[in-house]
């Protein structure tokens, strides 16, 4: 096999095993009410973390592009928009500020 | 995500077969872009490897979240279930009412297939689409994960403050840390939440 199927046979081996230990062992584990807690707390800090700082990457030259984003899409959650609609219209308007940021 | 994964992975020397495969089998976002990226500057098969599995062992932590709320699981569902779990997927039912395992395999399936899609997309309009477009589109993922989390920021002031702290915590680490520190950040901040955030508002589940 070449150096590109080896990588990606490598990497699919060692992404799959840490999400597979927990399928093969969860129903033999019984949780106490602490570590549910923390489990539960875990979505808002790994949201926070994957948006913070990786938002501001979105645009490697411009990294007020993505704080744009994040904003706009922050807004129109506050305003309860659907999540589909808040999706496309945070692109479109990303597009409509690429458009505009060549005449400053 | 999935047309700007193929844009790099091609310009790495990828055949489609490959960049398509690797969507499908590795299935990991930022994992898939970093690992591309790693071809193209000609890093050793180990450290690309061994980069992957700290990028993606995030995935354990949510594979273990997602698995936990589960309640009508089999072990054959579940590996599947494990298998499609990413950072979408997991936002997307961890913090929803529902805690069916058909509910997930539904969202979580449809993500990885429009993955997939999005790559073999990619494959074939490379260079067709302008930059401007493909950096517009690489905010949609930011733009669902802002979405997912305002809500219950709206709601709860302590979940706000522990999103604040996870927040800085997480751009002082990566300073630090590199690719460990999403997930050393995620569970320090958990671990903050326990002191921070009462019992009830989790327990109700009310989001």
């Amino acid at each position: 096999m070449d150096y590109v199927s080896l990588a990606i046979l490598g990497c699919a081996i060692v992404t799959f095993i840490p999400r597979l230990i927990p399928a093969l062992f969860i129903d033999k584990l019984n949780f106490s009410p602490k570590f549910e807690k923390f489990l539960n707390l875990i979505p808002y800090t790994a949201l926070a973390a994957l948006i913070c700082p990786g938002v501001l990457t979105v645009d490697n030259q411009l990294w007020y592009i993505g704080l744009i984003g994040a904003v706009v899409a922050a807004g129109l959650a506050w305003k309860k928009v659907p999540m589909g609609a808040i999706v496309i219209l945070t692109v479109v308007v990303l597009i409509t500020v690429y458009s505009i940021v060549p005449f400053f | 995500m999935g047309i700007g994964y193929a844009a790099i992975a091609m310009k790495a020397g990828f055949t489609p077969l490959q960049t398509i495969s690797m969507s499908f089998l590795v299935y990991a976002g930022a994992g898939q872009i970093i690992a591309a990226s790693m071809v193209l500057n000609g890093a050793t098969l180990m450290a690309i490897i061994l980069t992957n599995f700290v990028v993606n062992l995030r995935y354990f932590v949510m594979s273990t979240c997602v698995l936990n709320k589960i309640e009508d699981s089999n072990v054959p569902l579940n590996i599947l279930a494990a298998h499609v779990t990413v950072d979408e997927s997991f936002a997307m039912f961890s913090l929803s009412q529902d805690s069916s395992i058909w509910i997930y395999l539904g969202i979580a399936i449809t993500a990885w297939l429009s993955w997939c899609l999005g790559a073999a997309i990619g494959v074939v309009t490379l260079n067709l689409l302008p930059v401007i477009v493909t950096n517009s589109f690489n905010i949609s993922l930011y733009a669902l994960f802002v979405a997912i989390l305002t809500p219950a920021v709206k709601e709860n002031k302590q979940i706000a403050l522990l999103v604040l702290i996870t927040a800085v915590l997480n751009i002082i680490l990566s300073q630090f840390l590199g690719n460990w520190s999403l997930i050393v950040s995620t569970l320090l901040g958990a671990g903050i939440g326990m002191y921070i955030v009462d019992d009830e508002y989790l327990l109700s589940g009310d989001d």
